[in-house]
């Protein structure tokens, strides 16, 4: 499923977050290196998995490939395009071909507009489908893609339960057809049933529009469920990069074998379904 | 078929059982289960409603437990289920949120619900405990850590201030908190996840209690702590032979932890076995919707994941008959009219069920999907 030139390369990449002191005088009294040089490649069609405790800094790697933190050192690659530096109007091309997905349904979409409109807007932004006829039949066809009710983009947020508003989230990040797609966490906020749901949704859109993602999670049994090839994170750096199997069959990092033995009773969980 | 009678396989049991009682002697409570001791902890058609602006919410709707001394019992749910409530009720501490509280729970044979809150209180923290699942909001920022503990054992027992922070730092050392005598003098921000749970989990330890209520103790941390923790409880639970009651929505989690398990919807235990027999024989079709949507460690890679369609129901308006029948798939017409009593299995009386398909019917489905 993967080939030619990577979708997206990753060299070098550092993050660190300053930190301040004082409130006349500022005063930076150290940094936090969440990202600290990180290397990988996406290929086109993949699924790339990042997994790792809270503070490994996957989501900090998240928004900078997204380039919605600037990086402070490193360069991140998109189509064959050096993304890194670009700012401002420049960037707005590249948005269009990278999308993300975020952990918590209920905070990242506007309660005052409708899902329809919050569906739209990176349209409107865009300016794709000026018209608004047209706009309305790209809405109901995204909702329709997701598994939404079209008729329903009348509707708001709260009108929706979690599952159905991180479809509304991800039809939004449909919304100008992306390459890339970057899923933070996306079912963590999902009660258990529900979770299944949204991953089912993920992979069938991932295979039915050729899409590549970067799927970023703390939890080892989805990531083995939606990954083909995976990074794990500790303390700001990628401890080991391997193919699905590779890694849940002989993983190498002693932090990743940690990991692993830490999942609470998953594989009971199998034993024990599995009737003799 | 060794799934069908096997609720005892050893690695089941995070702490062994106390006492030869199986779990369904234990359970049945009937005097011909021999000198089985009388179960801790017993809930009797336990009814819990708030009042609230948008109408009445039936948060649990009679429900039943029991549990025996020593015993871990899990009890899994998605949000909205009941399954805080259910395990919070037993302490009380439902009363003050203007919620209507009836049914019984007697600990010991004491009514706990018809209690003052002065007595409640004398039994809560003391012989009753609770740990939460965000240790930040139940310790107070202001006060070190030890200070804290000091007060949840002088708030029961008479002794004096130095024996008592003697006691704390026994304690904090018991949980594993590396250097207590240093960490006991620690503000709570100053201490990591990890170790501001484990502290909790100290604290709750102060009165010795015979009963411990974990309401998603783990849920807030890392995978790794959250095993640490985990491992903690067992040994605890094990060297103190405390009973214990664990609120969870993680399968895995009730899996590694517990004896029986109790699984909630919409206010409702809609089963309750021995945690290998639920595992291994479940006959609940949201029991099976649970397990079957959970990616494991070791499932196929390739296959897509079986949901559950819709979504948990609102309390404000639970579904009529079975609560579950507008998402189960083998629900018939009926099912919206009768609504199903939690009843023992034909032969298993230590493997209840609310469900209004046959036992037959179940298994055989329950195979098909296997």
């Amino acid at each position: 499923m993967s080939s030619g030139e990577p979708l997206l390369r990753v060299k070098d990449l550092v993050k660190h977050f300053s930190i301040d002191r004082g409130v006349m005088l500022r005063r930076n009294v150290g940094a936090v290196r969440a990202v600290d040089g990180i290397e990988f490649d996406v290929m086109r069609g993949e699924t790339f998995g990042i997994v790792g405790e809270s503070g490994s800094g996957k989501s900090t790697t998240a928004r900078l490939i997204a380039r919605l933190l600037d990086p402070t050192a490193g360069e991140v690659r998109f189509a064959g395009r050096d993304i890194t530096a670009l700012r401002g109007e420049s960037l707005k091309p590249v948005r269009r071909e990278l999308q993300m997905v975020f952990q918590d349904p209920y905070s990242s979409l506007n309660p005052r507009r409708t899902v329809g409109s919050i569906v739209a807007e990176p349209l409107v932004i865009h300016r794709v489908q000026a018209d608004r006829a047209a706009r309305k039949r790209a809405v109901q066809e995204l909702l329709e893609t997701v598994g939404l009710n079209p008729e329903h983009c009348n509707r708001y947020p709260h009108e929706f339960s979690g599952g159905q508003r991180q479809r509304v989230g991800i039809a939004r990040a449909l919304a100008l057809g992306p390459k890339l797609l970057i899923a933070d966490e996306p079912v963590s906020a999902l009660d258990v049933s529900i979770q299944a749901q949204v991953l089912n949704l993920l992979r069938d859109l991932q295979r039915r529009l050729g899409l590549t993602m970067v799927f970023i999670s703390h939890d080892l049994s989805v990531v083995r469920h939606m990954c083909d090839r995976i990074a794990v994170m500790h303390d700001g750096r990628i401890v080991e990069v391997a193919s699905n199997e590779a890694l849940y069959d002989a993983p190498r990092d002693p932090y990743t074998r940690e990991l692993l033995a830490a999942v609470p009773g998953a594989r009971r969980v199998r034993e024990r379904t599995i009737p003799a | 078929m060794s799934p069908f009678d096997g609720a005892d396989t050893p690695e089941a049991t995070a702490s062994p059982p106390p006492s030869a009682a199986s779990p369904g002697a234990m359970r049945s409570a009937s005097p011909d289960s021999g000198p089985a001791e009388e179960s801790l902890l017993r809930v009797e058609d336990l009814r819990v409603t708030y009042a609230t602006e948008d109408g009445t919410v039936q948060a649990v709707d009679g429900i039943s437990y029991e549990l025996g001394r020593g015993r871990t019992l899990g009890i899994v749910g998605e949000s909205g289920s009941g399954k805080t409530v259910a395990a919070l009720s037993v302490l009380g501490l439902t009363r003050a949120e203007g919620a209507t509280v009836s049914g019984r729970v007697s600990f010991e044979g004491r009514d706990l619900l018809a209690l003052e809150e002065s007595e409640l209180r004398a039994i809560r923290g003391d012989e009753i405990a609770m740990v939460f699942q965000d240790p930040l909001s139940s310790l107070h920022p202001m006060y070190r850590v030890g200070a804290q503990i000091v007060e949840a054992i002088r708030a029961h027992r008479d002794i004096a201030k130095a024996p008592a922070r003697a006691r704390a730092i026994e304690l904090l050392e018991l949980v594993g908190i590396p250097e207590p005598s240093v960490r006991v003098d620690s503000y709570p921000h100053e201490l990591s996840g990890g170790q501001r749970q484990r502290a909790m989990i100290a604290m709750a330890l102060s009165g010795d209690p015979k009963l411990l209520i974990a309401d998603e103790p783990t849920t807030a941390l890392d995978v790794t702590v959250q095993a640490q923790i985990l491992a903690l409880l067992s040994r605890l639970q094990r060297e103190r032979g405390m009973a214990l009651v664990l609120v969870t929505h993680d399968l895995g989690v009730v899996a590694e932890m517990a004896d029986e398990i109790a699984v909630m919807y919409a206010g409702r235990i809609v089963e309750h076995a021995p945690a290998e027999r639920l595992f291994a024989v479940p006959e609940h079709p949201y029991t099976w919707g649970l397990l079957r949507s959970i990616p494991t460690l070791d499932g196929p890679r390739e296959e897509l994941l079986t949901p559950i369609p819709g979504s948990p129901p609102s309390p404000l308006a639970p579904p009529s008959g079975c609560r579950f029948h507008p998402r189960c798939p083998y629900s018939e017409p009926e099912h919206a009219r009768t609504d199903p009593a939690l009843e023992p299995v034909p032969g298993r009386p230590d493997h209840e069920i609310a469900c209004l398909l046959s036992s037959p019917t179940r298994r055989r489905l329950w195979k098909e999907l296997a």
